[in-house]
């Protein structure tokens, strides 16, 4: 926790932030390795979802390149393996994430990432 | 022929068997037909039977229905034995092939009864004619037989023992195919055995309920808003869906050690890499870069009873002043890494109602379902409360009230039976149209209800709220 899979679907919210609020960059970040159930339907049904860019942008500043630059549209096994590792494996337990627009901080500690704005950034 | 099933319900939740039973029989394409006579299948029976296309959806059901106590195959019903052994008679050739060397106990059972052991023997003497010639088995028979008495219910009444023995509604008769297992799970996941829990915690046999409400299943991406303790989060994800949680208060889903409480239940079950992540948000200023992500959502959202509905912002506003020095304060650096914590401002019911429909429409998938409770006053309460927080493409489909007598919660089902494409709500409050008074539905203001022992406006009459205690 903060999976790469939520990390590719927060964008900032703080208020009249909207565009360039996405993907938060990580910051400081610790890192864990956990396993997960291989579930190839749940990766298929979710690859419409996913912002490919920042998903492929994220996981080679965290150290994998595993995932080719464009979204393929024929997955083999070997595909779906990496995509799960990235997607459902790797954890960020602590650190930050700052918007690229507004440089508003979300911490993140325990794995559980602080998504609350301040007063004078809600609408 | 359509097969017939008898099945043994559990004499709990009666309003949600039926939504259970269509829940479970759409997840995995089972199709059952219930009896035509409104009195056959009425859920507050014990029994009903109920056509399926073969044994192995019987054995399907029972293993995941939590009200399901077992499942057999039906041989005869009557009101007297007479007409029983009629009806079973005709139905020999269900059971010929038990007849030559098939192990069988034999069970005579009763519900709010208790059958006196003499004419348990006359009973089961009387079935003599199926000649079964296998041997007698207490312990590991081939095949259970059961014959089921059902008496009326008469709550309040004290009977002496055996009184009024014979008197029986009806009598049921059948074969033992599967006991309901998933009754098990109700003590798996009790709160009380859980290693985090909080005064929000829902006691499991409703989580579980809920769980099912929402079609859990391999594959299927699930969401709790109102996360708190993560009470649904576990047996959602047990069924093998992936689960993700927040929460405006990260303190409910952390607890007080390292790693967060809802986690360490998680480990406790052995699900926790199911729990893909929490977060800490209000609903009303969530970060979500898109919507249809969720098959479902499922929620016990706040009702202001025991941990009030709250969202950011502020009660009253504050001077320009006030203003800067809380802009101040929010912008400078901490000494510790604890996070900024905003003002929250109440959250009223019926408001929080309509936009959760809204939220759950924009994030969930087509024909996604969300599955809430909504508190209500049991004497004011009327269909329209939950028809006036629908919005388009948004369909009830299950309604469950638990009574707790003065006031009690309902478990809705709403599918999202749309493939249009919404934006996020604005969480703003609606305008009613001018020209009518809009409905006030019974779950507005709750709280404030509650806590004055539910008196009706023009009533002088003192009450305590001490009155109504939680269940
Ligand atoms: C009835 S409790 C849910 C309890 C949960 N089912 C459990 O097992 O503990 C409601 C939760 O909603 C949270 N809450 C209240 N207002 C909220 C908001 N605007 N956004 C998100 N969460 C909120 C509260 O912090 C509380 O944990
Ligand atoms: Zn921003």
């Amino acid at each position: 926790m903060v999976r790469l899979l939520t990390h590719n679907l927060l964008a900032c919210h703080a208020k009249d932030c909207n565009t360039n609020n996405f993907p938060l960059q990580f910051k400081d970040v610790q890192l864990e390795i956990r396993e997960a159930d291989f579930n190839p339907e749940f990766l298929k049904g979710f690859m419409p979802k996913i912002d490919w860019k920042a998903l492929v942008d994220t996981a080679r500043q965290l150290g994998d390149t595993s995932l080719p630059l464009e979204q393929p549209e024929m997955v083999d096994d070997e595909f779906l393996k990496n995509l799960h590792h990235i997607l459902l494996e790797i954890h960020v337990e602590e650190g930050s994430m700052t918007c690229p627009n507004c440089g508003h901080v979300y911490p993140i500690s325990n794995g559980i990432p602080n998504m609350l704005l301040a007063e004078h950034e809600i609408g | 022929m359509p097969l017939r099933y008898l099945f043994h319900f559990a004499q709990v939740h009666h309003e949600f068997r039926l939504p259970e039973l269509q829940s479970i029989s759409e997840l995995h394409g089972i199709s059952y037909k219930l009896p035509n006579e409104a009195k056959d299948r009425d859920p507050r029976r014990p029994f009903m039977v109920v056509e399926l296309e073969s044994e192995e959806d019987a054995r399907i059901l029972a293993r995941r229905c939590i009200l399901i106590k077992a499942i057999y195959e039906f041989y005869a019903q009557g009101s007297t034995y007479e007409e029983v052994h009629e009806v079973n008679r005709q139905n020999e050739h269900l059971w010929k092939r038990y007849i030559e060397d098939t192990s069988f106990r034999f069970l005579i059972t009763s519900s709010h009864h208790k059958i006196p052991q003499s004419r348990q023997r006359e009973v089961i003497e009387s079935f003599a004619y199926m000649d079964f010639r296998g041997k007698i088995d207490m312990k590991n028979p081939d095949i259970l037989l059961m014959c089921f008495e059902e008496y009326d219910d008469k709550p309040g009444t004290t009977l002496e023992r055996h009184e009024g023995d014979g008197k029986f509604r009806v009598v049921f008769f059948g074969r033992l195919i599967e006991e309901g297992t998933a009754r098990q799970l109700i003590h798996k996941f009790d709160v009380k055995k859980r290693v985090y829990y909080g005064n929000t915690s829902m006691e499991s046999e409703i989580s579980l309920l809920m769980a099912n409400q929402t079609l859990a299943s391999p594959g299927k991406f699930v969401y709790d808003p109102f996360v708190g303790t993560g009470s649904m989060a576990y047996p959602t994800a047990h069924f093998g869906a992936l689960v993700f949680g927040s929460d405006i208060d990260g303190r409910q889903m952390r607890g007080k050690q390292k790693v967060p409480g809802v986690i360490r239940a998680a480990q406790q079950y052995g699900i926790s890499s199911h729990i893909i992540d929490l977060a800490t948000f209000d609903i009303t200023n969530n970060p979500w870069r898109c919507g249809e992500l969720f098959d479902a959502i499922v929620t016990d959202p706040p009702y202001g009873v025991r941990a009030g509905a709250k969202r950011l912002g502020r009660k009253r506003e504050l001077s320009e002043r006030q203003r800067e020095l809380c802009l101040q304060h929010s912008l400078s650096p901490r000494p510790d890494d604890q996070p900024y914590i905003p003002p929250t401002k109440p959250y009223e019911l019926s408001h929080l109602a309509a936009d959760l429909v809204l939220f759950a429409r924009y994030l969930l998938k087509p024909g996604g379902r969300l599955v809430f409770f909504l508190p209500t006053v049991t004497d004011e309460y009327e269909e329209v409360d939950i028809y006036s927080m629908l919005c388009e493409g948004m369909e009830v489909i299950a309604n469950s009230l638990q009574n707790f007598g003065s006031w009690g919660r309902r478990l809705v089902t709403i599918r999202k039976t749309t493939l249009k494409q919404y934006s996020p709500p604005t969480f703003e409050p609606a305008q009613p149209p001018s020209d009518e008074p809009a409905h006030i539905p019974a779950h507005k203001d709750f709280r404030e209800k509650y806590f004055q022992g539910f008196k009706k406006s023009d009533d002088k009459t003192e009450q305590s709220s001490l009155y109504f205690v939680n269940p």
